[in-house]
């Protein structure tokens, strides 16, 4: 019998038929839907995302091996996820994008293998992965294949955390166990009206608990960005979350082992801001806004912010001095007096942390009377959750720079950065009350027999306040103990930072060689 | 027509309150003090419209969440 050998042209020809019907990915309704609802559809993200939309994909042949329930008849192009790398603004980037339109996108073996062997290629190579997520869930026709593969991306991107920076798109679904995956990583960036994240949707929990509520208010953007805080940034639409995952990733280096990138600005490093001098009110008890502090001080006004709407007591974001990212935490006196609770400190926590894994230094502004008290606080563990502040401090090894703009009483003074805790400069302003306690509290502690026993109670008792505010109200007290480096006027504000920044310039500690620590797994950090 | 919730950010004293209801308010206008925490914390609207109702009054004592003001769009 004579063997056939194919021609070239033949296989050629195999290839590009097999390209072209991979490229055209599923179900055409679906990508007409999408087109007119004004959604792009996956490779659309990713030609957005990358320079030129030019990016050299990976696996597009790869394929499940499920046969049950006419699975073997199933084609599903790229498997539901198309994996590539390419540039973003000149760096290199791994990128994933769950196409809706092939299988709904669902989750199975391979599909799971895709984005699994994406973030390992990425942090091999020390390169930023994004994930954009679009997904109708677990291919529940794989059972116990769909099942450990979620569990192999997770063991991943946890391996990968902390080495390379993990941004994830929620530009659709994304519902079930599989909603971990972009909530494990570093940012979320939902849109507004298309993006829903949830361990499980509507009805599943009608069916499993009763309750009866929309997709969106369960699993919205209001919901994440609001309330649980599990996501960073909002955007308007899918260019909207590319862009702003673009202008995230100016901020960061590529791995844990770079320094993030620092640009030319033409902000002069040593600017007065004369308008500080009058933010801060005579009044102890009036606010002020904090975020006008920030970005009169930053290079160009430029204030990135991170989880603008949850816990807005605190704020967190990215700037630049000099041209250097920094992170910056601060407290804003405008909600809730800029206290420390909860979700303030599981906010300020994480994003302490992620600065110090990826090398970019800290700056904080403060202004806060401590963390918050009373029962519903109290009850649902502000302590152990306001320590998770004072492990992120005391671990950090990026510069730390503190600017106490006035409040820093009690715990607050740590948990907003001081010495003891590890900063490596604090600076005052004249408005400064740092002190263990407010000169009310204090007073109504240390002179209790007198003010009871006093003639004249009030006046004893607001002469005794006086007495304590006059003492120890104010930043001297910490400045003769070195806990202030220096009281500076708020004009001088920015040339303090970026001398500090120039100083610190060389307190990079590479991974895994930090003098101050002794061998260890990690710490238990109150989680 | 959207209805907007204004509740307390914080436990506190309600001291003072700056609209009345139909007045129009826009987005970040003060709509009432709060004393809480010793200071005195503005409470914003969140979006602009007519104020609707109002639940508190001055020298209040209020919880957290506990609704204050209804705007609607």
């Amino acid at each position: 019998m004579q063997i056939f050998y194919k021609k070239k042209e033949d296989l050629y020809k195999e290839l590009h038929q097999e390209r072209e019907r991979i490229l055209k990915m599923g179900d055409p309704a679906v990508l007409e839907k999408r087109k007119k609802s004004g959604q792009l559809n996956a490779r659309e993200r990713l030609e957005y995302l990358f320079d030129n939309g030019e990016y050299t994909e990976i696996g597009m042949h790869i394929k499940h091996r499920t046969v049950h329930f006419g699975m073997d008849k199933a084609q599903i192009p790229a498997e539901g996820v198309i994996t590539a790398f390419g540039r973003v603004n000149g760096r290199l980037v791994v990128a994933f994008s769950e196409d809706y339109s092939a299988m709904a996108g669902t989750f199975g073996e391979y599909h799971g293998f895709k984005e699994t062997y994406a973030i390992q290629f990425a942090m091999d190579k020390g390169l930023p992965v994004i994930g954009m997520n679009d997904s109708a869930g677990a291919r529940l026709q794989e059972g116990i294949d769909t099942l450990e593969a979620y569990g192999k991306l997770f063991r991943v991107q946890t391996l990968a955390s902390g080495v390379i920076p993990q941004i994830a798109l929620l530009l659709g679904p994304c519902l079930g166990g599989q909603a971990y995956h972009p909530v494990m990583q570093d940012f979320l960036i939902q849109t507004r009206d298309t993006g829903f994240l949830g361990i499980a949707g509507p009805a599943f929990v009608k069916t499993q608990i009763g309750e009866e509520i929309t997709l969106e208010e369960l699993c919205g953007w209001k919901a994440h960005a609001i309330k649980s805080g599990q996501t960073h940034i909002v955007a308007a639409d899918d260019r909207d979350a590319i862009d702003k995952a673009k202008e995230l990733l100016s901020f960061l280096p590529s791995n844990n082992r770079e320094r993030p990138p620092r640009i030319q600005t033409h902000d002069p490093l040593d600017r007065s801001i004369p308008e500080l001098d009058e933010i801060v009110p005579d009044e102890p008890f009036k606010p002020f806004d904090m975020k006008r502090v920030i970005r009169a001080v930053v290079d160009d006004g430029y204030f990135f912010e991170i989880m603008e709407h949850h816990a807005k007591n605190v704020i967190t974001g990215f700037a630049r001095f000099g041209g250097r990212p920094v992170g910056i935490w601060a407290n804003q006196p405008l909600w809730a007096a800029g206290a420390i609770d909860i979700d303030a400190a599981d906010k300020g926590a994480r994003f302490i942390r992620f600065c110090d894994l990826f090398n970019i230094p800290i700056v904080t502004f403060v202004d806060c009377g401590g963390y918050m008290i009373g029962s519903q606080q109290e009850w649902a563990g502000i302590l152990r959750h306001g320590a998770k502040l004072l492990f992120a401090w005391a671990n950090a090894t990026v510069p730390l720079i503190s600017i106490i703009v006035r409040k820093s009483y009690a715990g607050a003074h740590y948990g907003m950065l001081d010495k003891s805790i590890g900063a490596d400069f604090v600076f005052a302003w004249p408005t400064a009350r740092i002190t263990i306690v407010g000169a009310e509290t204090a007073a109504s502690v240390i002179f209790a027999r007198e003010i009871r026993e006093s003639q004249n109670p009030e006046e004893t008792r607001a002469k005794r306040i006086q007495e304590f505010g006059e003492l120890y109200e104010n930043p001297y007290r910490a400045a003769e103990r070195g806990c202030v480096d220096d009281i500076i006027m708020p004009h001088q504000t920015r040339k303090y930072i970026n001398r500090a920044l120039d100083l610190l310039e060389n307190k990079f500690v590479p991974p895994g060689t930090c003098p101050w620590k002794i061998w260890k797994k990690y710490d238990n950090i109150n989680l | 027509m959207a209805h907007e919730i204004v509740e307390a950010p914080l436990a506190g004293k309600i001291l003072q309150i700056h609209v009345r209801v139909g007045d129009r308010v826009a987005e970040g206008d003060t709509l009432c003090t709060l004393e809480a925490l010793k200071m005195e914390n503005a409470i914003v609207a969140p979006i602009s419209g007519t104020v609707k109702e109002i639940r508190i009054s001055p020298g209040q004592a209020i919880k957290a969440g506990e609704p204050m003001i209804v705007i609607e769009s």
